[in-house]
């Protein structure tokens, strides 16, 4: 437990997690690091009210989550834990499917991986898309698919049963695949 | 026989864990079948590759100075308690 609670430790272990779920948010490197570092001292300072009952990775997201708050607040921003939240997280994928159960939109091909990750216009969008997802859904699949983290873990980080996380991470997955085919590959086909 | 609905949510939740036998059997035959479940289930390849190669860049990774800089505050921080 002790090592647990060493902070240069979370700084390794949960580090890249807790930037990058800032820069989502606040869209700013240097802004983003230094919540990390705030974060993480206030930790610190915090220690002792840890109660082990959530993981250290949540906990420390929670403390983020106000750094965020606060920081939105001093901007003039009004910004509540509920922004950050999904406050009901009922949206169905009617906007996808059909009644019976087909595709609305044709689904097309997209650009072999290779090609398109080289563009640096591609990495714009694929950032701004993720931004625009609902907040739980952002917060699974960054968690899922950009920092690897298991079923295992995703469940215990948020708290979830695996069949939420893994309806939580299917709408991620449309709505981003959706916002690509809007802003990177239609958007490249008017250009031609 | 799946519709697309719920073959696409197959082909989500197998990105993530193997499915039990005929799951998977009534996904292959969907997709094998249906040409917009299979550019989805690509797409979500796609998806994963671009996300992996994401981790790397500097907007999902504090960069080492960055690191470094922290680590000096967190050691500063505890020495001053």
């Amino acid at each position: 437990m002790d090592e647990d609670l060493n902070a240069q430790t979370w700084l390794d272990n949960y580090g890249d997690y807790l930037y990058s779920y800032a820069f989502l948010k606040v869209k700013d490197r240097h802004i983003a690091e230094d919540m990390v570092q705030e974060t993480l001292l206030a930790a610190i300072a915090a220690k002792n009210t840890f109660s082990g009952q959530s993981t250290i990775r949540t906990w420390l997201t929670g403390i983020l989550k106000h750094k965020i708050i606060d920081h939105f607040r001093r901007q003039g921003r009004m910004t509540t834990i509920g922004d950050l939240v999904d406050q009901d997280d009922e949206d169905n994928l009617d906007y996808f499917f059909q009644n019976n159960g087909s595709w609305i939109e044709k689904s097309e091909s997209f650009p072999t991986p290779e090609s398109a990750l080289q563009q640096k216009q591609f990495w714009t969008i694929f950032q701004q898309c993720l931004s625009g997802l609902r907040p739980k859904q952002a917060e699974i699949f960054l968690a899922r698919e950009v920092h690897d983290m298991n079923n295992e873990e995703l469940c215990k980080h948020f708290s979830i049963t695996s069949t939420n996380a893994w309806v939580l991470l299917h709408r991620a997955r449309l709505a981003l695949i959706h916002c690509l085919k809007a802003h990177w590959i239609d958007s490249g086909k008017n250009k031609c | 026989m799946l519709n697309c609905k719920q073959a696409s949510q197959l082909a989500s939740r197998f990105m993530d864990e193997q499915l039990p036998f005929w799951k998977k059997f009534s996904l292959k035959m969907h997709l094998f079948l249906c040409r917009n479940c299979s550019n989805f289930s690509r797409q979500l390849i796609f998806l994963r590759k671009a996300s992996r190669r994401s981790e790397n860049m500097s907007d999902f990774q504090l960069t080492d100075e960055a690191k470094r800089r922290i680590t000096t505050a967190l050691v500063n921080k505890q020495r001053n308690d």
